[in-house]
This record gives structure tokens, C-alpha cells and sequence, in this order.
């Protein structure tokens, strides 16, 4: 089963490499029968490597070890759930994760491309093949999962004890589903400027990609936000880590390009921009990979002693996003300019976003790669941490945050500032409120937390007052008006919960930023403490065993005035044998959107410990904005416009025909 | 206006806002960025008092001491100098008696490093890559090549 | 056999999947003008959706409706000659048959270079439960473990295991594998010495009290055991007891049998200055070393020679082991064999990465016996 999984990948290469030649020459001198080959070969290789992938998830499920990556990353005694994540917790097996992903959104063009002009799914399907490629002979040469090692071990050296969590088995696949998303993207960006030509429903075949792309990035980060903030036992929730970053800088170019993408289907304006821009967002998700998957992060002498990977990496980075650039470069000129528009309009507004959402994606590349760049030069090293991104970031988003209701108010073409201003009166009323409350109402506000606090409802009544507009609110009968809000198309309603979702988040980081509590403190046996107005007991120390780690659990209980308890949270640290390793496992309570956050520190003989007690308001709400966010893309993806995505030929023929008759 | 000039004035005003964010993005880095040094490199550096630094080393043997509530002191060294660090928190997992740590802070008065960050990567092979590269350079840690 | 049939039905769907639509008849293709015109006859058609829902007002529907016109027109005007695809040309042909060929070929040459097709899958719970003659030392453990973990009561498999994980180092495990025998079978003289004989390894040569008491015990079972006799002597001499020692082994020469292989052991502990005893069965520990000083050359050697080439039989079986290792990098140095102690600092430092704090402190360790890391 393993060889045939092996197997199952050298085939899969060979294909990816027919698909990316044989179609493009087709389309270059107009052969149907070798552009028809794209399609095919598309979902073959898929198959393929989904087999390839099954075998490999087969040998961890059964620790065979006598599979190399098996014995480095798995244990006979880990729990099974995490025998099968493990198949992605390392490099070589998340290496195929990413290809399996690849072949997986190139198959779907194949299958449901079927109203695509010829040659642009031949063009399409040839640019997926060749990521394919590269990424594939990097599998083969230099990161094979399928090695084998005989006499085979007895004993697998376990998975990364942090990474045996359930948040962090669904982390990768999503933020893969994410990155390579644009893939897709790309290869429609790419396939527009061989063709020469961008094809009338290029910008509704390129939006849902963009869409489920950014909803899956959405959520990936969202979940290793909130995995780092569990596991790693330090209570933050962002850490502007350049792994993090890596991740990040692709969601700001995605979502500036699911905006630009409207106006391009909506108005057939900024195409070159919009092209531009697909690429930059996949190049962004290439650079990620390479970052994370270089081992140029983690420790550049690991990089220095087996830099084949890392080298390898950076040469499809060179190849694909030099070759587009130039590409680019050479046809841009060539593609016909779209629709005129004033500044003061939707469009308008969609470019403004899209100026500061790049140009933020550009102060976190800055900020990620500087370091890196100044110590190759100089050898001098510096860390761009949280001073450097709250001084550039946050005054990028500050304006951005103000005018995001205003954009879905204006009309095409040419707006009205005045009246959306006119209109948005009322949720302005209510962001001034929320301000002054917090700042003179409640403990600790602070003129940045009023600040955010009014942002936040802004945000969010702004989201609603653009509903509350497209459905009549105030102009018609109240029937009429709920009529027409149940009419919206869900595209409105999409926006309206993504701009919402952002509001969401930043309570939750305002409540947790500026209103949380926190105290480091030797607890002894039933001492008790109080924390925001709850009192904590510590009621000692168990040791506990689990499957392949031992714990000492610590037990806290939450007592109300009458001494009754109310609630447990256990804290624990864990050692695991076979990588002679310890964890934290913080103890975390969740109450209302508000969580209580208990993390170990050392024990002392005497059964006393040091712990480190966090009261976080309202931090749920960052992840649940997240939530919202992806709900919002989700939304608008069943849209039936975007559904359908490009015109069905079955339809509009007898549609054609009557009109001629 | 015309559609030229329009057009002009848009693009002036796109351009000016990408020149003060860059503006912005350089003179963050020259003072939000913080620079890493060993114990050894400090003399040479010329540090304003309360200037934020990240120092890196090994934690020296038998120099943890653990004070009043949870403060800690310790000595980072690169094997010829040391400076002694206090930290009032809780320390990461991997903590322990020489081995590589990042601390991020500034020094007091005494001359004693006030860290309000201790960073012991969570791998217990890795070697905080400043750490590795700063001991190498000082030929305390010899490449091993292995292969 | 298996693996050849499936690698070829694979190879035989992949080249299909080329070969078919090559192979295929010519479909008519739309123009790509009379594509984009239906794409924009939807959106007239979405338009006046719009209108009906009243998405838009009439004026911008009207200027839209103008906008897509404009847009239609601009495609009639810049039609261009249907493109005239040469699929029957001779290059097409080749290009084809070098396509669906490259495929086997490719996979075929590929894998051979890479793969194992010989090596069948071996999941853990398949090769626990295979022919025990076929097993190694290792997977026997493994699957005596496995099944210990599920009858822990089974007093029998503990009473196998323990000496088993004795003799390959594992002392830790035999001390509570025998712990456990000696609760379920009972006491006897072979358990009490075996528990004894891996306390004492485990803790490096030491008789510690524990040990001892174990020893005591399996000599009031079996007055005439040699082996717990002779730990105890060695804890005498260990303790410094020298008379109760030399008495311990002077007795032990009396009653044991002339053909005894531990004869030769209490002679060699008997002659030694001091009467301190010879050879425990673990590494090197202080009291060997001072037996060995006291033998002839040859004979210090060659047993130097067997205790390290069993340390390193041990490492091997249980390579997480930094002192073991650098016990071991400083035999070799002191045998004078440098090519063997470079050999063992790079597989220890193989075992915990080049990366490690153990590596380092081998290189460190190396450096100190001046023994460079890298030739």
C-alpha cells in the first residue's frame, strides 16, 4: 500500500506535466483535441494523489514504521485521531496536503468548467498543472514522504507534542484550502494573459474561487489564532509572528482582490488591477509557504546546513512569480482598459479599500522579510515585533475601519457622499455613544478603548444600516419592506455580515485589551483570589497519565460568597517521554463571551504553584467575528449569480433563439 | 478639471499616500525595530538607558535563583561574559540550566536586565537561531557536520 | 506480485485519460465573441431582475442597460476569423504519441529510481502478530508488551519479559517487570537475584540498599546462589566491608561447583588487591576498572574490549543515552582507536540532531579527549 501510494505520486507527476504542456500548445495552435486533454489529466492527477495521500494517511493510521516520515512523527500509543493528523503535522506530509489541495481545485475547473471557452480552461488548467509540477518534483526530490527504512523500528519517535490538539489537526487543511485557493486565481490571471485577451465572464469565474479562498483563509487563521492562544499558554491571541504574518499578508491582498473583483464583474472596471492583484495574493501565499517551509524562519542555521529545500522553494517562488510579473509586464498593455468611473462612487470606495488594504499587506512584508533581509547584508539582527506593526498597521486600518459602511451606500458609477452620509447618521449617534460610555462609564476606559468601542458599533450598525436601506426601511410600509429585505440578494446580506464580522472582533479585542486582568501568584492549597469579581480556588496538584504523556493536573475551582462551587477549570503540564518533552495546558473557562485563563507555572515542594490567572472579556468575540466573517463569504457564495458563475449554455440558448424569432 | 487632469490628481494622491506609508513603515523600523545582542556584544553597543534590547544566551548553570512571588533571576552568558536578567512571570516550558534563551527588555540602573519577555522556543532541539548563530561566531559551538 | 498489477492498471487509467481526448473526434467550438455575447445577454437579463426587485432605480438600470449595449457592439466590430485548428497536422500527431507515451515512462523510470517496490507495508499490529520465528528481538518485546498492556496479570509474561529487557539494557522496565513477577508468581530466588542484578544496573554498578535486600532475600531461598552471593560480596566491598567480602567469595570457592562459570569470576575477585571483587554485568563501573588495573595487560584489554563493545551493543538498542554515549566516545579515545570514537560522536550526535544540546555537549566532551568534531 505504501509503494502504491509512491507509485500513485511519480504517476501523478508525470501527468501534471502533460497537462501543463500538451494544452498550452494546444491552445496556442488551436487544437481542440490537445486542449481536451487538460480536463481529464486534471482529474486523473487529482485521483492520483488523493490515492498517494490515502496511503500515506493508511501507513500512520497503522504505525508502519518502516516509513521514515511515520517513525519520526508518530507513536504506536498517540491516540488515533492524532495518528491521522499526524499525516499533515510535519513538512513532507503537509507538503503533499498542499499538492493534494492543488490537484483538488484544478479538478473542480475540470469538472464544472464546462461553459468556459476552450481555451481559457485549457490555459487554466495548464497553469495548475505546473504548480503541480514544481511542487511535486520538490515532493520527489527533496521532501518525499514515502522514504522507507528497513529494518523497520519498533518505536516511532511520536508527533510534536504541540501539535497533538484538535485545533491544530484543522488548522493546516484550512489555511491550505486558503492558500491554495488562489491558485486558482492565478491561474485565471495567468490564462488571461497568454490568451491576450480577459473573457467577459473572466471576473464571475474568478470570484467565487476568490470567495471560498478567503473564507478558508479566514478561518485558518482564526483557528491558529486561537490555538496559539490556548495551547502555547501565554494568553495572547496575535503575535505578529512572522509565521503568523505568513498567513496574514495573503488574507489582506485576498480580500482587497475579492473587492476589486466586484467592481470588475459589476463594471468590467480595474481589470488590470484586478489581474495584478490575483497574482500578487497567490505570490504572497507562495512566499508564505516558502517562509514557513524553508526552515529560513526558525533558524537560518538549518537553512545554512541543508539548504536544498529551502533553495528549491525559492526557485519556484522566482519562477512563478517572476514569469507571471514579466508575463504581465509584456501583455498588460495589450488587455482593454474597463469603465470610467467618478471618484466619489462604489468604485471609488472598492479602490480606496484596495489601496489600503495592499499597501498594509506591504508594511507586514516589510516588517517579515526586513529582518531577514538586513541580516543577510549586514549581519545584524533585529526583531519587528507588535511596537513596529501597532505604529504602521494600525494607522492603515484606523481610516480603512471609518469608511468601510460608506461603501456599499454609494451607487455605481457616480455617488452620493452626502446623502450615505445622511444616512449612516444614526449608527454614527450610537458609535459616539458607545464611545462616551466607555470612556466615562467603565472602569479602565481608556481614549483608544472608547475609540475602538465606537469603531466597533460603527462597524457594525453600518453593516446593518445598509440592510436596513436596501430593504426600504423608512420609505415603504413595514410588509413591503420585510418583503424586500427577505429579497436582498444574499451577496448583500454576505457584506453586511463580513463588515459586521469585523466589528465583532475588534470588541473582542478592545474588551481584551483594555479591560482584562492579570496576576501572576504562588498559590498554595486552597488558597483562594479574586479575579474580576470571581473568586478562585486552588485545590492542589494530581499527577494524571494519559496515553503516550504524563500530566500534573491542577485543580481550581471557582467558589461563589457562599463557598459553593460554581465551576472547574483544570491546568495542567504535561510531559511527553518519547520526546522527552513538556507542554502546557492551560485551564481555560468560558463565561458569557468572556473566558477565564489559568496557565502553570513551576511547583514547589511544598504543593504550592506558580499560576498565572487572565480574566479576558469578551475574547471569544475576536475568533467569533472570524466566524461571522466566514459565514458573511459563505453567504455570498450561495449567491446564485456567483453559484452559477458564468452564463449556462443550456439556458440562455432557447433564450437566444426566442429573442431571435 | 479635465479627464487628464482628473486622472492625474488621482494618481498624485494615490502616490503621496504610498510615500507617507512608506515613510511611516522606515521610521518604524528605526525605532520599534529591536536589536539583539549577546552578553559580549554589549560593551561594544553603545545603549541608551531604557533602551528596548533583546538579549540572548545561554541560561547559566547554577545562577537561577527564584526571589519573592514569581520573580527570577538568572544569568545569560555566551561562556565569557554574563548578565544577570531578573523576570517576574511565569518561564516558558523549556527553561532550564544552559540552554539557549531570547529575553527581551531593557537594563535598569544596576545594571541588571529587566526582561519582561523570556523566549525558549518550544522544540527541544532548537536553538534560538540569534543564539546559535552569536555562540558560533564565538567559536564556542563548533558546526558539527554530521553526515 | 500485487503492487505490479495495480502500478499498471494505474499507469493504464493515467495514459487513458491522455489518450482518450486525443484520440477524440473534433467538437465545434463556439467562437469565443459569441461566448462573451451570451455572458452579456445574462447580465441584461440580471438587469432587469434588479429593476423588478427594485435593487436600482430605473436611470442607473437604463445607464447600465446602454453600457452592456456599448460593450456588445465593441464585439461585433473587432470579430475575428474563426481560428482554423491544424489538429491533423504531423506535429500534433507526434506531440500526441510523445504525450501518452511520456506517461508509462516516465512513472516507470521515476519510481524505479525511487521507490522500493520489493518492501511490502509493515503496520505495527501486522508484524506483532506474524510467525514469532520470523520476529526480532525487538518486535518479540514489542509484542509481549502489547500484550502485557492488556492482561497486566499475567504473571507468566512478566517472568519471560524481565530478563529479556535485562539482557538488552532496558533496566528501568526490567526492574518493574520483575517487581511485578515476583507479585503475581511469587517469590523466588531467580526473580529476587534478577530484580537485585537491574537495580544494581541501573543505578551504574552501585549495590544500592534496595538491591541488596533483593539479594538478601534470594539467599535465604537459595543459600548457594552465585550470582546473589556475589553481589552481595560486591556490596560489601562497595560499602567497604572487606572482611565480610573476602569472606562472602572464599565461601562461595568452597561450595560451588568445579564446572561453575562463576568460578573463574570469584577467583579473578579473590586475586585482586584488597580482595575487591570482579565484574559486575553492566558498563564499566569504578570497581571494574580497579579489577581491571590489577589483570595483565592482555587481559585489561580485551576486557575493556568486551565491556565497551557492549556498551555500544547497548546504545544501540537505547540510543537516547548521553552519558552512555560519552562513555563510550572516551573508551574508544582511551582504547586508542580515534576513527571509533569519531564514528560514535557522529552516530550520538545523529541521535539527538545536529542541533541538540546534546550534540553540543558531545562535541564539547570530544573536544576535551582532543577529538575534533570534523576531519
Amino acid at each position: 500500500m505504501v509503494e502504491i501510494g509512491h507509485f500513485a505520486l511519480v504517476l501523478a507527476f508525470a501527468l501534471a506535466l502533460i497537462q501543463t504542456i500538451v494544452p498550452l500548445v494546444g491552445a496556442r495552435i488551436g487544437s481542440d483535441r490537445m486542449m481536451a486533454v487538460a480536463a481529464p489529466t486534471a482529474i486523473t492527477g487529482f485521483a492520483l494523489t488523493a490515492l498517494s495521500f490515502a496511503a500515506l494517511m493508511v501507513a500512520y493510521a497503522g504505525s508502519d514504521f518502516s516509513v521514515v516520515n511515520v517513525w519520526e512523527n508518530s507513536h504506536s500509543l498517540q491516540p488515533m485521531i492524532y495518528k491521522l493528523t499526524g499525516t499533515w503535522g510535519n513538512h513532507e506530509g503537509s507538503m503533499l496536503l498542499w499538492v493534494l489541495i492543488l490537484a483538488f481545485f484544478g479538478a473542480l475547473v475540470a469538472a464544472f468548467g464546462a461553459n468556459l471557452p476552450a481555451s481559457l480552461k485549457a490555459n487554466v488548467l495548464a497553469v495548475q498543472g505546473s504548480i503541480g509540477v514544481a511542487f511535486l518534483l520538490f515532493i520527489l526530490t527533496t521532501s518525499n514522504p514515502f522514504t522507507r527504512l528497513i529494518p523497520a523500528p519498533v518505536e516511532g519517535r511520536d508527533l510534536n507534542p504541540i501539535l497533538q490538539d484538535l485545533g491544530l489537526a484543522v488548522h493546516p487543511p484550512m489555511l491550505y484550502l486558503g492558500y491554495v485557493g488562489f491558485s486558482i486565481c492565478f491561474s485565471f490571471s495567468v490564462a488571461a494573459l497568454i490568451d491576450g485577451r480577459i473573457d467577459a465572464a473572466w471576473a464571475r469565474w474568478v470570484r467565487p474561487w476568490t470567495l471560498v479562498a478567503w473564507i478558508f483563509l479566514t478561518g485558518g487563521i482564526a483557528m491558529g489564532s486561537y490555538w496559539a492562544y490556548y495551547e502555547l499558554g501565554w494568553g495572547g491571541f496575535w503575535f505578529w509572528d512572522p509565521v503568523e504574518n505568513a498567513s496574514f499578508m495573503p488574507w489582506l491582498a485576498g480580500t482587497a482582490l475579492l473587492h476589486s473583483a466586484i467592481v470588475m464583474e459589476k463594471r468590467s472596471a480595474l481589470k488590470i488591477w484586478t489581474l495584478l492583484l490575483a497574482i500578487l495574493t497567490f505570490s504572497l501565499s507562495l512566499l508564505g509557504t516558502f517562509l514557513v517551509r524553508s526552515g529560513v524562519l526558525t533558524s537560518v542555521h538549518a537553512f545554512a546546513t541543508d539548504p536544498s529545500r529551502g533553495v528549491f522553494i525559492l526557485c519556484i517562488l522566482l519562477f512563478f512569480i517572476g514569469g507571471s510579473l514579466a508575463l504581465f509586464a509584456l501583455r498588460a498593455s495589450s488587455l482593454t482598459a474597463g469603465g470610467l468611473f467618478q471618484p466619489i462612487s462604489r468604485e471609488g470606495a472598492l479602490v480606496l479599500n484596495n489601496l489600503f488594504l495592499t499597501t498594509a499587506a506591504a508594511t507586514v512584508l516589510i516588517g517579515t522579510l526586513y529582518p531577514l533581509a538586513l541580516e543577510a547584508v549586514t549581519g545584524s539582527k533585529i526583531s519587528v515585533g507588535e511596537p513596529f506593526f501597532n505604529l504602521t498597521f494600525g494607522p492603515l486600518m484606523v481610516p480603512l475601519l471609518l469608511l468601510v459602511p460608506f461603501g456599499p451606500l454609494l451607487a455605481w458609477k457616480r455617488g452620493d457622499l452626502f446623502a450615505a452620509a445622511q444616512r449612516l447618521m444614526a449608527a454614527f449617534g450610537a458609535a459616539l455613544l458607545a464611545a462616551l460610555v466607555t470612556l466615562f462609564l467603565i472602569d479602565g476606559g481608556s481614549a483608544l478603548a472608547a475609540f475602538g468601542a465606537g469603531l466597533a458599533v460603527w462597524l457594525i450598525l453600518g453593516a446593518a444600516t445598509d440592510l436596513a436601506m436596501k430593504s426600504g426601511f423608512g420609505s415603504v410600509a413595514f410588509p413591503i419592506m420585510l418583503r424586500r429585505f427577505i429579497g436582498l440578494p444574499r451577496s448583500v446580506f454576505g457584506t453586511a455580515l463580513a463588515h459586521a464580522g469585523l466589528g465583532v472582533t475588534l470588541i473582542g479585542m478592545v474588551g481584551t485589551l483594555n479591560f482584562g486582568e492579570e496576576h501572576i501568584l504562588t498559590m498554595k492549597p486552597q488558597q483562594t483570589v479574586e479575579v474580576a469579581g470571581r473568586t478562585v480556588r486552588f485545590d492542589g496538584i494530581q499527577p494524571m497519565k494519559g496515553p503516550n504523556f504524563n500530566e500534573d493536573r491542577a485543580n481550581f475551582q471557582l467558589v461563589n460568597a457562599g463557598g459553593q462551587v460554581t465551576g472547574t477549570i483544570n491546568s495542567s503540564k504535561r510531559f511527553y517521554p518519547a520526546r522527552q518533552m513538556p507542554t502546557t495546558e492551560a485551564g481555560i473557562k468560558t463565561i458569557g463571551f468572556s473566558q477565564l485563563y489559568i496557565a502553570l507555572g513551576d511547583e514547589s515542594a511544598d504543593g504550592s504553584v506558580v499560576a498565572r490567572i487572565w480574566w479576558k472579556p469578551l475574547v471569544t468575540l475576536i475568533w467569533l467575528g472570524g466566524l461571522v466573517m466566514m459565514v458573511g463569504g459563505a453567504v455570498s457564495l450561495a449567491d446564485r449569480r456567483l453559484r452559477v458563475g458564468a452564463p449556462a449554455r443550456r439556458k440562455s440558448k432557447p433564450a437566444a433563439v426566442a429573442s431571435a424569432s | 478639471m479635465t479627464r487628464k487632469q482628473k486622472r492625474l490628481s488621482v494618481i498624485v494622491a494615490g502616490l503621496s499616500f504610498l510615500a507617507l506609508a512608506a515613510g511611516l513603515t522606515f521610521y518604524a523600523l528605526g525605532q520599534k525595530a529591536s536589536y539583539f545582542y549577546m552578553p559580549g556584544d554589549l560593551s561594544a553597543a553603545n545603549l541608551a538607558p531604557g533602551q528596548r534590547i533583546r538579549l540572548g544566551g545561554l541560561v547559566e548553570k547554577g545562577t537561577i535563583v527564584r526571589g519573592q512571588g514569581t520573580t527570577v533571576s538568572f544569568a545569560v552568558t555566551d561562556t565569557h561574559n554574563a548578565i544577570k536578567v531578573t523576570y517576574t512571570g511565569i518561564l516558558p516550558d523549556l527553561f532550564r540550566e544552559e540552554q539557549g534563551v531570547i529575553t527581551e527588555g531593557s537594563f535598569g540602573s544596576d545594571g541588571v536586565f529587566v526582561a519582561d519577555s523570556v523566549l525558549a522556543k518550544h522544540d527541544e532541539r532548537y536553538m534560538p537561531k540569534e543564539v546559535a548563530d552569536g555562540l558560533k561566531a564565538k567559536g564556542v559551538w563548533q558546526e558539527t557536520q554530521v553526515k | 506480485m500485487l503492487f505490479w498489477v495495480i502500478a499498471a492498471v494505474l499507469t493504464l487509467g493515467a495514459s487513458l485519460a491522455v489518450l482518450l481526448p486525443l484520440a477524440g473526434g473534433a467538437r465545434g467550438e463556439h467562437s469565443q465573441n459569441a461566448h462573451d455575447l451570451e455572458v452579456y445577454r445574462d447580465q441584461l437579463g440580471e438587469l432587469d431582475r434588479d429593476l423588478e426587485r427594485g435593487l436600482i432605480q430605473p436611470a442607473e438600470a437604463e445607464q447600465a442597460r446602454a453600457e452592456i449595449g456599448r460593450r456588445i457592439i465593441r464585439l461585433g466590430s473587432n470579430e475575428t476569423a474563426a481560428q482554423a485548428a491544424g489538429s491533423g497536422s504531423k506535429a500534433v500527431r507526434l506531440l500526441s504519441v510523445f504525450a501518452v507515451l511520456a506517461v508509462p515512462l516516465l512513472s516507470w523510470g521515476i519510481y524505479a529510481r525511487l521507490g522500493s517496490p520489493d518492501l511490502p507495508s509493515q503496520p505495527l499490529a501486522e508484524r506483532l502478530a506474524k510467525n514469532p520465528a520470523d520476529s526480532s528481538v525487538d518486535e518479540l518485546v514489542a509484542r509481549a508488551e502489547a500484550h502485557l498492556v492488556k492482561n497486566p496479570t499475567d504473571g507468566r509474561g512478566w517472568d519471560v519479559l524481565a530478563p529479556i529487557y535485562l539482557r538488552i539494557g532496558r533496566f528501568g522496565d526490567a526492574v518493574t517487570a520483575y517487581r511485578n513477577a515476583i507479585r503475581l508468581e511469587g517469590v523466588s530466588a531467580a526473580r529476587q537475584t534478577g530484580l537485585g542484578e537491574a537495580i544494581v544496573n541501573g543505578a551504574g554498578g552501585v549495590v544500592s540498599a534496595e538491591a541488596q535486600e533483593a539479594f538478601e532475600a534470594a539467599i535465604k531461598l537459595d543459600p548457594n546462589d552465585p550470582k546473589a552471593n556475589f553481589y552481595l560480596a560486591l556490596a560489601f566491598s562497595q560499602e567497604g566491608r572487606k572482611p565480610e567480602a573476602l569472606a562472602t567469595l572464599q565461601k562461595m570457592q568452597a561450595t560451588l561447583p568445579a564446572d561453575s562459570p562463576w568460578r573463574k569470576a570469584v577467583e579473578q575477585a579473590l586475586t585482586s588487591v584488597g580482595g575487591n571483587p570482579a565484574p559486575s554485568a553492566s558498563g564499566p563501573s569504578q570497581e571494574e576498572a580497579t579489577a581491571a588495573s590489577s589483570l595483565s595487560d592482555e587481559q585489561r584489554s580485551a576486557m575493556i574490549e568486551t565491556m565497551v563493545a557492549s556498551l555500544d551493543e547497548k546504545l544501540k538498542q537505547n540510543p537516547r543515552d548521553t552519558e552512555g554515549w560519552m562513555r563510550l566516545i572516551r573508551s574508544y579515545v582511551v582504547l586508542g582507536k580515534t576513527d571509533e570514537a569519531r564514528a560514535a560522536l557522529r552516530r550520538g550526535i545523529a541521535v539527538f540532531g545536529a542541533d541538540s544540546p546534546e550534540a553540543k555537549q558531545f562535541v564539547a566532551f570530544a573536544g576535551t579527549l582532543g577529538l575534533a568534531a570534523t576531519e
